[in-house]
């Protein structure tokens, strides 16, 4: 019973930051709550090949990350592969100002599956183009163009948003 | 590579921010009821693993059982007797006709119709044959019932007592010859 104590501590140490990875790569409040608690579960479950090579909070991300990813799997993406058309996609890196931080989540949020995806696992996890085509399955060129949308709807959402307030 | 990326930058400055999301409410209800399925399943398993162990502990104990029982026997290995009543009356006639002809082979020799060295000659020779009565009820232990290996075996009790009654005609001539020739002497 000590066990379960234990558990719920470290449930409650990670679920926020386990919460907000599962929630950046799916994209919905229940399927991102069920993979990170699955993911809690098979940690648990498997806690003795954790080897403390990284920091527990690491290790247990990577699971969540893999939970995420296999149950995203299950939907039917879309990516956008390169063409001529969008081969020269150039990158509008205008300075936004300042923004709050429920409002990057919400920008992020509001992204296409595909765009979220890449950006969260790029940006945020820090994989590299390589690692995420071979992930989701896709070229490394349409990882690198998905990223550069993304980036680029972002700044596009935070900009109106900017407007809206102000105005 | 790049100089400044705002979108980056707006973002890796807030990742602590953004790292901390709350799940909807009762979240931590729901994984309390997780986690005591959980462990729900693992008191099943558990139980499994106990049935189990329980299981081996009898077998083991069973098996221990038969085999004291069944020791005596080992010892005595598997014979004709073992397949059928009828082949174990086979089995008897031809071992009481061997041991009686061993008995009256060595009444001879006692009385020295055969000299020591030509009774231990004998023995040997018997031995050898042992080696295959021993090789037959191997067999029989592997497959009990085949009748290849019973007929095997009734055909080596048959030349055994063949050679036997063999020996002991002979003997039997031989001590009528000396008898005889003691007679003619007398």
């Amino acid at each position: 019973m000590g066990e379960r104590k234990a558990q719920s501590e470290l449930y409650s140490m990670y679920y926020r930051s386990m919460y907000s990875v599962s929630l950046r790569i799916l994209g919905n409040a229940t399927d991102a709550e069920d993979a990170m608690q699955e993911a809690f579960l098979s940690a648990f479950r498997s806690i003795d090949s954790y080897q403390g090579k990284v920091s527990f909070g690491a290790w247990l991300r990577k699971i969540v990350i893999n939970r995420s990813l296999d149950q995203l799997k299950k939907r039917k993406m879309k990516f956008e592969e390169v063409t001529e058309r969008n081969a020269g996609l150039e990158e509008d890196n205008t300075y936004i100002g300042e923004v709050d931080v429920r409002r990057i989540h919400k920008a992020i949020q509001s992204l296409p599956d595909g765009y979220r995806v890449v950006l969260s696992l790029h940006l945020v996890e820090g994989y590299d183009h390589e690692e995420i085509s071979q992930i989701l399955n896709i070229s490394n060129s349409a990882s690198r163009t998905q990223y550069l949308r993304a980036k680029n709807k972002l700044r596009e959402i935070l900009k109106n948003q900017e407007i809206y307030l102000f105005n | 590579m790049k100089e400044k990326d705002y979108i980056e930058k707006v973002i890796l400055d807030n990742l602590d921010a953004l790292d901390g999301m709350e799940p909807p409410a009762g979240h931590f209800e729901r994984f309390e009821e997780r986690l005591k399925g959980e462990s729900k399943v693992r008191t099943i398993h558990w139980n499994m693993v106990w049935k189990v162990a329980a299981a081996a502990v009898f077998l083991f104990l069973a098996v221990n059982q038969a085999l004291i029982w069944f020791v005596p026997k080992q010892t005595q290995p598997l014979t004709l007797a073992a397949v059928s009543p009828q082949y174990a009356e086979v089995e008897f006639y031809y071992t009481s006709s061997i041991r009686t002809g061993l008995n009256n082979l060595n009444s001879l020799a006692g009385e020295g119709v055969i000299s020591a060295e030509e009774n231990q000659m004998i023995h040997q020779e018997f031995e050898a044959l042992e080696n295959r009565y021993e090789e037959l009820l191997k067999d029989l232990q592997a497959h009990p019932g085949d009748e290849r290996v019973i007929n095997a075996l009734i055909e080596y009790y048959q030349n055994k007592l063949n050679v036997i009654t063999l020996i002991l005609n002979k003997l039997q001539e031989v001590k009528q010859q000396k008898n005889e020739s003691h007679e003619k002497e007398v």
